[in-house]
């Protein structure tokens, strides 16, 4: 399991909607803004990079220092950004595919409105769990 | 595309890579120099650059080509070393510092919208001072050994003509001062010497110089010496021409005194002096020295075979020192002669030759893992490419390669890294490429956190301006830039580089970038000491709700620092903490309805309108009443509401906590304004108010007494996350116009906070406002303040929270009156008189229960049973009550709780006003109290016919104990109505009546029910009911043992609505009994019981059917068993059938009878009910038939046909007789059957059809009109005698 693992849904409207700490490192409260100007600097290069290719993850976008940030773009736009330390590539697919899975489920949900924050218990359950399985 | 030469970086290489002039002095000449505040190097300096030189040059080819632009650098000779780190870098941080000054920050003014950012140029945005910046960097790192462009070319020296013994001097100057110490003497001592002979004219004649000159000539070679003459000006009166000093910023600071004595001659001749020595000297010795090198170049290196030669002759080349750097090179090893030939070639501007001579060495020094000569000839080879203006994306690798070069050889060489990225990133931005250039100064390594600070503050606007631009980076890196100047102090830097970030992350919804922005800020403004802008920005974050809890405590605890720090109060205008829930406002004010109770106002208005329906003058002229006569006000002020002077107006609003930690709340206060307006002008022609603008002054000042208005003030704490409901308060004194404009609050008593009510676009409920369609808020919160009114007050004393089903108990209510106007014509309205009812006024001094006990009855008042006061209807207080002056007014009320569960009661005054010509001349009280009703004691009856009797009943009583630790006395069982009577089935069930039914438990008992009415004429005078009936005591418990008389006030009262609410009409029916149980609570069975009161409960049971919808009823009577021999073939017995009318109509009844002989006649009771249905004759039979259970009701068909094998048995006499019955009569009519044999034999064989005959006093009565009635099983057993 990555050590630092930022995890963070981006509505189409650039507003995170879901931000979860998936990494095995000890929360720190610094890190926690670090994460999130890392990842909302990332979403320029995610504005470019979305509109070359046809696949849905886009790999490492965009690097800090030794963090990487790992990008999957759901047809709607919503973005799954993860900022990690460790290289592995498919499991980070695995994960992005399988949470776009959830977030499509959650997206089912009537009393759900798209692009509102995501506060399911559940959602974040599984997420934690993918997260555990997979980085 | 532009030519190379003419962008930045083209125009920084010409200037950097370009001849050092190495310059040795003798102090004499500087003495010279110093009088003119320059030394001689910044004298001559200016005139070394030339813009049009105009010299032809011809390097290795043949062909000559001209150059324009040339420069010479001059240097001391003892400068010419690699420049001492600790003073560079001051020198880089004094740059910084100082252009914090030069800069006017406007640290208070707003950040720049990004729209405007984004629309300027590069030059409006980008500080100047990086430019200074960046050259100092790259000065910092002139003169190292492993280039040749550092290298001086050639050595002036000068002396002083006031010196004697020139010639020694010079040589001495020479020999004494080393050349610059390069590495292992990588410079070629050969260097070319130039004689410069300078003469200050105010030490003589021109001739004396002229003559050490020629002397100079003589011996130093006729062409190596120059002639200087300085300082012609005398008079330092004179005006001197402006020099180009003053534009050298390294110069003293002193400008005025800026070669004062140097007239225009001496600039003359300073300017053609540096010509000849840069023209005739120095570009043809480089000339020669290039075509010198290049032809050993071209002997040594040039050609395949030398080219194989050196493959192989380098490969065993160990001759070579091998140092950590690799391995070094001297000035005459043919790599550093390419290197110089190189360096010279692009000097002079021959970039082909350069670029082929750097292409050669630089294979060598990898070969050779010189790996920092490497870097270094892949940076030049880059910047060489560039300026042949081909091949960038060769240009671009040869720049990363030197910069990786660099970067891994180590420590040493990072700084070159830095030269090395800053031209890349030049390069890069001529060639708009922006967003790369910004990851190249991201990559630059600073060794020092303020050259990180500037190169990311400069990728940041990179970012900026790529296109499309990339905001966001921009934001990010600025923001690192900005914590890196903080880590360097430089806190005005940082902030400036954090306010940039803020229009980048204006109300962005990444909540921690936003706090982590504006908290910093904030801190560093109040470091700076300017605490209202860390206060506004230290307000950003004070909600974060988001954050943990230790965040937020350090939020709070800056924010509360920072502000105390400060001193003063801050008065803030939208302080996010608490929260202020606007849409919860509620407004709560009284025009003419007034309310008892603050509960009372959060009822529906609905329900009160329909309450106050009929005791309202008129529904429609409610409101235009009082329009009519303020019609002129009205038109004015049409959307306000009215309130009255002297009463408050409650505003309530909630207050939310968002954070984890606890605050403080004090002084909660609304902001209103008070304009009295004048009546003749209707202008508003004084304002009260201390908010005439919305800048509020102290709240102190409103509540005084002079002022027009009062105000509450409030103070509360909020623990994390807490809610609560303010009550705010505001009573105005005097008419005029009142608007609610906002709320105050302190925070932590220190920060006062506003809130604007009209500012917030949500729509604010209004409570009980006039409820305008299209009214806009802002109309809402104004209120026309009208004269003080009469405003009754009303409360009901002692209701109790909860009680028990059935309760009984005895209630004043009081109403008082604090004006002096007399308050009339009250009228009172209760929501639900099965729960209230209002009492006489005789009884309330009467002490409950014993004024209803039968004893007292007797000097009772006869109550007549007031019907008004049980059908819903206005109940209207006497003509003669008047309420006034405080003096309090009671009336007795009486509650019984009817039903279980929680019960509002509501209840509406209406009074009018006297002598008060007012625009309201009515108004009402609104009161609402909520009772909370517990089950107590379920009572059911089942009534049967007695199968016996005519006329009577049996009862079944079933009362089951709800409650789980109450215990209950039955006392009394009444049964309404002038027609009945109740007794016990045996006497002996009273004993087990008598016990306590504790909680839970069930009881059932049997009663008889007699109908005792006489006539039918009695009882239709009497269907207006007055309450009659029989009692039964059913216990001993109550020691008094009185019983209670049911046809008195609250009991009747009661009773009448209890019928209303469990039946249909008022009016007793002659099938139809009500009971009324009276129970009271078990003595002694726990302590709730307080032995002051005597508590009573009734249970009203209304409509109880006596189950005979039949208006007729019969009964065969006869002998049940006969002897008889049945020598006589057959026996004849006499039957006889009563029939009763119970109805108040006459009735003729037809007894048929039918012999039993076959099947088809005699209906079995599977097909009985579609026969009859109609007239419900199955269900009767039924049950009537009491003999018959239900189980085995199934079985008369299967007894018929048991019976048919007996011979049958023959109705004899009539086989139909009819008879008219008169109301409520019986009647008698003979039956005979004769039988023939013996047997038991079941004579049901009759029907019965009854017709009632309408009588003219009852056209209309609801029940069957006619019916036919099938007999019932009578079982006759005739046996034979003997």
């Amino acid at each position: 399991m990555a050590t630092t693992a930022s995890f963070v849904i981006v509505s189409r409207n650039d507003i995170p909607i879901y931000e979860a700490e998936v990494g095995s490192a000890a929360k720190k409260e610094e890190a926690a803004q670090q994460h999130q100007f890392i990842l909302h600097a990332a979403l320029d290069i995610v504005q470019d990079l979305a509109w070359t290719t046809s696949a849905m993850f886009l790999k490492s976008v965009d690097r800090f220092n030794d963090l990487v940030v790992s990008v999957y773009v759901t047809a709607g736009h919503t973005r799954l950004m993860l900022l990690h330390d460790s290289r592995n590539d498919d499991g980070i697919k695995s994960f992005f595919q399988e949470v776009h899975e959830l977030y499509i489920k959650t997206l089912l949900n009537p009393l759900y409105l798209p692009g509102s924050r995501i506060t399911s218990s559940h959602f974040d359950t599984k997420v934690r769990a993918l997260a555990r399985k997979y980085l | 595309m532009v030519d190379p030469a003419r962008t930045p970086l083209g125009r920084m290489i010409v200037e950097e890579i370009s001849p050092v002039v190495m310059v040795l002095t003798t102090p004499s000449v500087e003495d010279a120099c110093r009088k003119n505040g320059l030394s001689l190097v910044q004298m001559l300096s200016p005139f070394s650059s030339f813009s049009n030189i105009d010299v032809p040059v011809r390097t290795a080819s043949d062909q000559p080509y001209r150059l324009h632009k040339f420069r010479l650098r001059l240097f001391y000779g003892a400068d010419i070393r690699q420049p001492d780190f600790q003073s560079a870098k001051e020198r880089l941080k004094n740059i910084v510092s100082q252009a914090v000054d030069e800069d006017n920050f406007q640290l208070h003014l707003e950040a720049p919208q990004i729209e405007t950012l984004l629309n300027r140029s590069e030059n409006e945005i980008v500080p100047t001072w990086f430019e200074s910046f960046n050259k100092e960097l790259i000065q910092t790192l002139s003169f190292s050994d492993h280039e040749a462009f550092d290298h001086p070319v050639a050595c002036l020296l000068a002396v002083s003509s006031r010196e004697d013994h020139t010639i020694s001097r010079l040589i001495d100057l020479f020999n004494s001062n080393p050349l610059p110490s390069f590495n292992n003497g990588t410079m070629d001592p050969k260097i070319l010497k130039r004689y410069m002979l300078v003469h200050d004219n105010h030490d003589g004649t021109h001739e004396k110089a002229s003559r050490i000159l020629a002397e100079m000539k003589s011996k130093l070679g006729p062409n190596d010496c120059l002639l200087l003459c300085i300082n012609s000006a005398q008079d330092e009166s004179v005006k001197p021409p402006e020099g180009p000093w003053s534009a050298n910023h390294s110069v003293a600071p002193n400008e005025s005194h800026l070669g004062r004595f140097l007239d225009a001659d001496d600039l003359n001749e300073i300017k053609i002096l540096m010509q000849d020595l840069t023209s005739k000297h120095i570009i043809p010795h480089m000339e020669q020295k290039i075509r010198v090198l290049n032809q050993q170049v071209a002997a040594t290196r040039k050609g395949f075979r030398n080219q194989i030669k050196n493959l192989w002759w380098r490969k065993g080349k160990d001759d070579v020192i091998d140092t950590s750097d690799g391995p070094t090179y001297t000035f005459n090893s043919i790599e550093s002669q390419i290197r110089v030939l190189g360096d010279y070639a692009f000097m002079l501007r021959d970039y082909e030759l350069a670029l082929s001579n750097y292409r050669l060495i630089s294979t060598d020094y990898k070969l050779d893992k010189a790996w920092k000569r490497y870097a270094g000839v892949q940076e030049i080879m880059g910047l060489t490419y560039f300026m042949l203006d081909e091949s960038k994306k060769d240009a671009e690798n040869c720049m990363e390669n030197a910069f990786t070069t660099y970067i891994k050889t180590g420590p040493s060489s990072q700084k070159n890294a830095n030269r090395c990225g800053l031209w890349w990133v030049e390069m890069l931005k001529t060639r708009d490429q922006y967003r790369e250039a910004a990851n190249v100064y991201f990559r630059i390594p600073g060794e020092d956190p303020l050259h990180t600070a500037v190169m990311l503050e400069q990728a940041s606007y990179c970012y900026l301006f790529s296109t499309p631009p990339m905001l966001r980076k921009y934001g990010f890196h600025i923001i690192l830039s900005g914590d890196h100047y903080r880590k360097c102090d430089q806190i005005k830097h940082a902030i400036r580089a954090y306010r940039s970030a803020i229009s980048v992350y204006q109300g962005t919804p990444w909540s921690h970038i936003h706090d982590h922005v504006q908290f910093h800020l904030g801190k560093w403004y109040a470091y700076l000491g300017i605490s209202d802008v860390a206060v506004k920005h230290m307000m950003n974050i004070l909600a974060c709700r988001h954050q943990s809890k230790t965040t937020q405590e350090t939020f709070m605890k800056d924010f509360l620092q920072i502000v105390q720090e400060n001193g003063a109060t801050f008065e803030v205008q939208c302080l996010q903490l608490p929260v202020i829930n606007l849409p919860s406002l509620k407004v709560m004010f009284e025009d003419h309805r007034t309310y008892g109770m603050p509960t009372a106002a959060s009822v529906k208005e609905s329900l009160w309108r329909s309450l106050e329906e009929d005791m309202l003058p008129s529904t429609s002229t409610t409101k235009s009443n009082w329009l009519d006569i303020k019609l002129k006000l009205i038109k004015k002020y049409k959307d306000s509401n009215i309130c009255v002077a002297g009463e408050a107006i409650n505003v309530d609003v909630e207050f939310k906590n968002p954070l984890l930690v606890p605050i403080n709340i004090s002084g909660v206060s609304l902001i209103c304004k008070l304009s009295v307006n004048d009546k003749d002008s209707d202008e508003v022609i004084q304002s009260h108010d201390d908010e005439s603008s919305f800048k509020p002054t102290n709240s102190s000042d409103t509540g005084s007494g002079g002022s027009s208005f009062s105000l509450s003030e409030v103070d509360c704490s909020l623990t994390g996350g807490e809610r609560i409901m303010v009550r705010l308060t505001v009573t105005p004194n005097v008419e005029g116009i009142l608007k609610l404009v906002g709320l105050r609050w302190k925070l932590c008593g220190s920060v006062t906070g506003f809130c604007n009510f009209e500012s917030s676009p949500e729509t604010k409920k209004i409570h009980r406002g006039r409820r305008k369609p299209r009214g806009s808020p802002k109309d809402n919160l104004r209120f026309v303040v009208i004269k003080p009114l009469p405003r009754l007050e009303g409360f009901i004393y002692s209701i109790p929270e909860r009680v028990y089903a059935g309760d009984v108990r005895q209630l004043t209510l009081e109403m008082k009156n604090q004006s002096e106007f007399a308050i009339k014509n009250v009228k009172m309205k209760i929501s639900n008189p099965r729960f209230l009812n209002i009492g006489s006024h005789q009884s309330s001094n009467v002490v409950f229960p014993t004024c209803i006990e039968k004893e007292s009855k007797r000097e009772q008042m006869h109550s007549e049973a007031d019907l008004t006061k049980v059908a819903n209807a206005v109940f209207s207080f006497p003509e003669d009550t008047t309420i006034q002056g405080g003096k309090p007014f009671l009336w007795p009320i009486w509650l019984r709780a009817a039903l279980p569960g929680s019960i509002s009661l509501y209840i509406v005054i209406y009074y009018e006003m006297d002598g008060v010509p007012e625009v309201m001349t009515y108004r009402t009280l609104r009161m609402q109290y909520n009772v909370q009703v517990l089950p107590s004691m379920e009572v059911s009856y089942q009534i049967s016919p007695c199968p016996l009797r005519l006329q009577e009943f049996l009862v079944r009583m079933d009362v089951l104990n709800r409650t789980i630790s109450e215990s209950f006395c039955v006392h009394q069982l009444s049964c309404v109505g002038n027609g009945w009577e109740v007794s016990l089935l045996h006497s002996d069930d009273a004993a087990s009546l008598s016990e306590k039914l504790l909680g839970g438990q069930a009881m059932s008992c049997f009663f008889k029910l007699k109908n005792v009415r006489k006539s039918t004429s009695d009882d239709n005078k009497a269907s207006s009911p007055t309450l009659t009936g029989s009692d039964l005591r059913l216990s001993s418990c109550n020691v008094n043992g009185a019983l209670y008389d049911i046809t008195c006030s609250p009991l009747a009262d009661f009773h009448y609505s209890e019928r209303l609410h469990q039946g249909l009409s008022l009016q007793g029916h002659p099938s139809t009994v009500d009971f009324i149980l009276i129970s009271q609570p078990g003595r002694g069975s726990n302590g709730t019981e307080s032995s002051g009161i005597h508590h009573l409960y009734t249970h009203h049971s209304c409509h109880c059917s006596l189950a005979n919808k039949s208006p007729i009823s019969w009964l065969v009577d006869g002998p049940r068993t006969v002897w008889h021999n049945f020598s006589i073939p057959y026996t004849e017995i006499k039957l006889k059938m009563i029939i009763h009318n119970s109805s108040n109509d006459s009735a003729s009844v037809q007894i048929s009878t039918f012999d039993s002989v076959s099947d088809d006649i005699i209906p079995s009771s599977d097909t009985a009910p579609a026969q009859t249905g109609q007239v419900g004759w199955h269900d009767i039979s039924l049950v009537n038939n009491i003999t018959v259970t239900s189980d085995i009701l199934k079985s008369p068909s299967s007894k018929c046909r048991a019976l048919e094998s007996v011979s049958p048995f023959i109705w004899s006499g009539t086989s139909s007789t009819k008879v008219i019955l008169k109301p409520a009569s019986t009647t008698e009519i003979p039956l005979q059957v004769c039988v023939f044999t013996p047997g038991t034999y079941d004579l049901s064989s009759y029907t019965l059809e009854w017709r009632l005959l309408p009588s003219h006093e009852h056209p209309q009565t609801k029940r069957a009109s006619s019916g036919t009635c099938q007999g019932y099983p009578y079982h006759l057993t005739v046996l034979q005698s003997v």
